[in-house]
């Protein structure tokens, strides 16, 4: 046996690329669906994990799935604003615990998250350096933001304006950075965080401006009638919140009307949870409520559809391939006619050549389906991983 | 559907490029335990005062402004807004009192505007300066009256609200809470029928209040207040004493009301022009001696004084 053994192997040792053509082939056709299916498994389960962590989502109505992902992830489009009374409405009714957000803005292309103290305690991020938000004006940094920035407390980042030609728009804040969050491989990582009004400073809600009764503002007065005071456009308006001027940033109107993009609402029971649920049911109401985990299903589903897909295809291929490798295998017999008919004749058996081919064969196999295990257990691992990795390259 | 595309793009960079749930994605906030005192930061003397009268040896009172300023203008650091950051309850008073509080970071779920029930009593300023500019137009930057308590019936509204607030935070003992309020709404009402009795048959006396913070003491009792801007410690300065002439030309005040005693040469002055100065000391900040109810008793004493005078 071992020289039959031997003979295969020196066999597949001399045609060495034929051998790993066929291994290859082999190891791709079973690694390919295997593999896919345990990335997408992975990721799916990662999906939903952090859909589930978030009870339920209150947004302007319009797609669910934009709001979702935009409330989990900032990475969809901004959806739909809807006025912060929605937050405090939600807080009032005692159903849940609010956590507003607005993530309409960026700096140097990572998400400018502004939201509530509770955001942080809801996630569990915790500042691993510096401190957390405490004025306006300030911000904590998710720790890629801050390795990928080169930055960290007592930097600043600027927000980046929305269109360049938008020369009247929202003016760049400077904002200072008191805090970097600790790792916690989510998109948290990925974004700026500052308090609900300091994203409202940026949209131009907020502002501070210098002192209209000061002698160096009677240039940018253009009327004084009792006690109306009107201004020109040539107010200087600060684009950095500092100690000295802080007390001059004001809010104009009541804030409940200014935007939000979303609320996270925490209900402490199912009950609640129905309860809340229900009140956004009504044909006038202008907001919706999203259950994470129902559309990250749905996601989900359109996702193992594609699939679907991919993996019939692959066994399509798959099985064409194998044909081939089979096909492979037939003509290297006939190939092999002369090279089997010395073997009868130096006094080998019918049984111990068949032997000698059929280990060929199996040892092809069996090496395609080892790489094949590896390469899938290497998926389980580091698959995401890597691919995070290259889609941020 | 517009976003077809987008979506099946988004479904797999998400799926793939999401991150493991960290460890702290727990859907709720970790349940308070109850075990502990409630933790409780003020925004000024009274509400600490009302607090600590309500609940008791159940609740830990902070009040960390300085005990030389007015606290409705003090602006807390980074630290101290990182000490009210992790309270039980914050409580507020409302009516703009502590503008600080619109710019710095805290947890909105543990607020609680302890004026709210009267949003609509607010006293605001006729003389409040409004301005325009850019595309935002027409506005001003709040002249709303916020020393509230100065009315008992209010600063029985405040206790209220901080009595619900408490009992909502530990259910538990909301008897004893109930029972604080009890007892602080007595005192108070006491106070008012004090004042009322004081300060009966005034309404046509015309008054002056070195400061605008007596507006809601002068609504309760039907004063006829005005107000200029005389700072105790002050000299007021010549155009202060003009101001105060042509005010006195058409109300022709004889008593002034003082948030502490003036300078004695202020006070001089003001006898000069027939006026005579009464502390009634607002008590925003904790007094030096006893407590917001043996200060509102000084304060209803130098008002007897007054009034019963010749």
């Amino acid at each position: 046996m071992r020289q039959t053994l031997y003979l295969a192997a020196r066999y597949l040792a001399f045609h060495r690329i034929k051998t790993a053509i066929l291994i290859t082939s082999i190891t791709l056709i079973l690694y390919l669906p295997v593999g896919l299916r345990v990335l997408v498994a992975q990721s799916s389960e990662r999906l939903t994990a952090r859909a589930m962590a978030t009870p339920l989502i209150v947004g302007a109505k319009g797609s669910p799935l934009e709001l979702v992902l935009n409330s989990l992830y900032f990475g969809s489009d901004v959806p739909e604003k809807m006025r912060y009374a929605e937050s405090i409405r939600i807080a009032d009714s005692g159903l849940a615990l609010a956590i507003p957000m607005y993530t309409r803005f960026h700096s140097q292309g990572h998400p400018i998250v502004g939201t509530g103290f509770e955001y942080f305690r809801f996630r569990g991020l915790q500042v691993e350096s510096g401190r957390q938000i405490a004025m306006l004006g300030e911000c904590v940094l998710g720790s890629r933001v801050a390795a990928t920035l080169g930055v960290g407390p007592g930097d600043s980042v600027v927000s980046s304006p929305e269109n360049v030609f938008d020369l009247a728009g929202v003016y760049p804040l400077k904002m200072h950075v008191v805090g970097i969050l600790a790792y916690s491989d989510s998109p948290d990582d990925d974004a700026i965080f500052v308090d609900l009004k300091t994203a409202w400073v940026i949209e131009g809600l907020g502002h501070g401006h210098q002192d209209l009764s000061a002698p160096e503002a009677a240039s940018t007065v253009l009327s004084r009638e009792g006690g109306k005071v009107t201004a020109n456009a040539s107010v200087v308006q600060y684009t950095e919140i500092t100690p000295q001027n802080i007390d001059s940033f004001h809010f104009h109107g009541d804030l409940s009307g200014n935007p939000v993009t979303a609320v996270i609402a925490v209900p402490p029971d199912q009950k609640a949870s129905a309860i809340l649920q229900g009140r956004y049911q009504g044909e006038g109401e202008k907001a919706q409520i999203a259950h994470p985990v129902t559309v990250m299903d749905e996601l989900l589903d359109t996702i193992l559809t594609v699939q679907s897909f991919v993996v019939a295809g692959a066994i399509v291929v798959g099985a064409a391939t194998l044909a081939s490798a089979a096909l492979v295998f037939m003509l290297s017999l006939r190939l092999r006619r002369r090279e089997i008919e010395t073997l009868f004749k130096i006094g080998g058996s019918r049984r111990a050549v068949g032997t000698v081919m059929v280990s060929e064969i199996v040892a092809v196999l069996l090496a395609g389906v080892i790489l094949a295990a590896g390469l899938t257990f290497l998926t389980s691992q580091f698959g995401s991983v890597v691919i995070r990795a290259l889609i941020r390259m | 559907m517009r976003h077809q595309g987008f979506t099946l793009l988004a479904l797999t960079l998400v799926a793939i490029g999401c991150g493991a749930p960290e460890p702290g994605d727990a859907p709720a906030v970790a349940p308070a335990t109850h075990d502990a005192k409630l933790s409780v930061y003020v925004v000024n003397y009274p509400l600490a005062y009302f607090a600590e009268r309500i609940g008791g040896d159940l609740v830990d009172v902070d009040f960390p402004a300085p005990p030389d300023g007015d606290p409705a203008f003090w602006v807390p650091d980074a630290d101290r807004v990182a000490a009210y950051q992790g309270a039980d309850l914050i409580l507020l008073n409302g009516a703009g009192y502590a503008g600080w509080v619109d710019r710095v970071t805290l947890p909105p779920s543990r607020l609680v505007n302890t004026s709210m029930s009267f949003k609509d009593r607010y006293v605001v300023s006729e003389d409040a300066v409004v301005h325009s500019h850019g595309p935002e137009g027409e506005h001003d930057h709040g002249d709303t009256a916020f020393t509230t308590w100065l009315d008992p019936t209010l600063a029985i509204e405040h206790a209220a609200a901080i009595r619900d607030a408490f009992a909502a935070a530990r259910p538990e003992h909301e008897a004893v809470f109930a029972g604080g309020f009890e007892s602080l709404k007595t005192d108070l009402l006491e106070l008012d029928a004090s004042l009322e009795q004081v300060t009966a048959g005034q309404a046509q006396t015309p008054v002056l209040g070195s400061h605008p913070v007596y507006q809601y003491l002068s609504r309760r009792y039907e004063l006829n207040l005005r107000s200029v801007h005389f700072e105790p410690d002050e000299d007021p300065d010549a155009k202060g004493w003009q101001a105060l002439d042509e005010i006195l030309s058409e109300h022709p005040a004889r008593w002034m009301l003082w948030e502490a005693e003036p300078l004695a040469t202020t006070a001089e002055k003001l006898e000069g022009r027939g006026v005579a100065s009464v502390v009634f000391d607002p008590c925003g900040n904790v007094p030096e001696e006893g407590d917001f109810l043996t200060v509102m008793q000084r304060n209803l004493s130098n008002l007897e004084r007054v009034l019963a005078g010749p």
